[in-house]
């Protein structure tokens, strides 16, 4: 199975490029150029994985970030920025990303972060099954 | 211990270490798209050597992303070394568009990010000063700092120089929700001492919220 990854920044020829490049490593990808346009995919689809720019117009990534977390708490996000100083990215980890990664970063490290997020949402999902099924088994007295 | 600082020169130390973080955090999103563009280039090099056909149309437009970007870099590079060079003098003739126009590319990120747009109306001909150009750019930061809190929903602010009979102006307007108390607030502090350094007054009119900065023809005298 594809990982399903959406990359938002607002450097449209920084997402143009790194869009193919996943292709080419056998990714589902999706772009957005703004933070609306993002909020506005999370909404219509389900990601293994987002890629967010910290630094944006309008609405940086971290009240992004916010917004995607109340919206969908097992969303995995990792923040890529120009401009990382340690307290952005303790408060990114407090707001829950996954991940803070430094631009330029490399591909490589970016490709297995998407696979570590993968996995960490299969686990949440497998977890949130199983509470469900033990609820149910509470509940029904079997 | 107590550490006691010159406003003026922490201000001015402030106004340079957001500068450089905002040109670092640019140059660095140059750099990323030429890295994955190298990227993309080894990746089409490592598939060529497997013997699929190579995309010409696409390697013209890759090459020419890198050059947009190698430019891009190299503008903001000069207009840091612009605002590098402003400290040279404490007084210099400085001509007003021009140190206005390197204001906009300079602020260009921090207006965009919080949503303003900031533009200008030069002056024809161009209005020169003696002045110390380093705080008056700093000065202009802050108010454009201040102002863009207060525009409404228009967001927007447009710099006007002009020539006086005194020297010069700039005026802010678009500033709608511009009030007598924020005025007063804002004239405290490091506003006060750099304005003291260039001789300079603020006049504040909140009724068609503009801010005007007067500015004398030279500040040896």
């Amino acid at each position: 199975m594809t990982d399903k990854v959406l990359i938002v920044d607002d450097e449209q020829d920084f997402l143009n490029i790194i869009s193919d490049r996943l292709k080419a490593r056998d990714m589902n990808v999706s772009t957005a150029a703004s933070a609306k346009d993002a909020i506005r995919c999370i909404d219509e689809e389900s990601y293994d994985a987002v890629v967010l720019d910290l630094m944006m117009p309008e609405m940086d990534g971290l009240q992004t970030l916010k917004i995607m977390k109340e919206k969908n708490p097992d969303l995995q996000v990792i923040l890529l920025t120009g401009h990382a100083t340690v307290e952005k990215g303790i408060e990114a980890m407090k707001l829950g990303a996954m991940d803070l990664l430094e631009k330029p970063a490399d591909l490589a490290t970016i490709v297995e972060r998407i696979k570590r997020a993968k996995a960490e949402k299969i686990i949440l999902v497998e977890k949130k099954s199983e509470a469900r099924i033990r609820d149910i088994l509470t509940r029904k007295g079997w | 211990m107590t550490l006691s600082i010159d406003p003026v020169g922490e201000a001015g130390l402030k106004f340079y270490s957001k500068i450089s973080a905002s040109i670092s955090h640019e140059i660095k999103n140059s750099l990323a798209v030429i890295n994955e563009s190298a990227g993309y280039l080894e990746d089409v090099s490592l598939m060529a050597k497997k013997g699929m056909a190579i995309d010409v149309n696409r390697m013209e437009a890759l090459a020419g992303s890198m050059l947009k970007q190698v430019r891009r870099a190299d503008t903001i590079t000069k207009n840091m070394n612009r605002l590098a060079h402003s400290l040279d003098e404490p007084v210099c003739q400085t001509d007003l568009n021009a140190l206005i126009e390197l204001m906009l590319r300079l602020s260009e990120r921090t207006t965009v990010t919080r949503g303003i747009k900031v533009s200008a109306v030069f002056s024809e001909p161009a209005v020169t000063l003696f002045t110390n150009p380093f705080f008056l750019q700093n000065l202009i930061w802050l108010i454009l700092n201040f102002a863009m809190d207060l525009t409404g929903d228009t967001k927007a602010i447009e710099m006007t120089p002009a020539k006086t009979a005194s020297g010069a102006d700039i005026r802010f307007t678009g500033i709608h929700q511009l009030t007598t108390a924020a005025g007063k607030t804002f004239q405290e502090g490091p506003v006060r001492s750099i304005l003291a350094v260039l001789k300079s007054t603020l006049q504040f009119d909140e009724k068609s919220g503009i801010i005007i900065l007067q500015l004398p023809d030279t500040i040896n005298k």
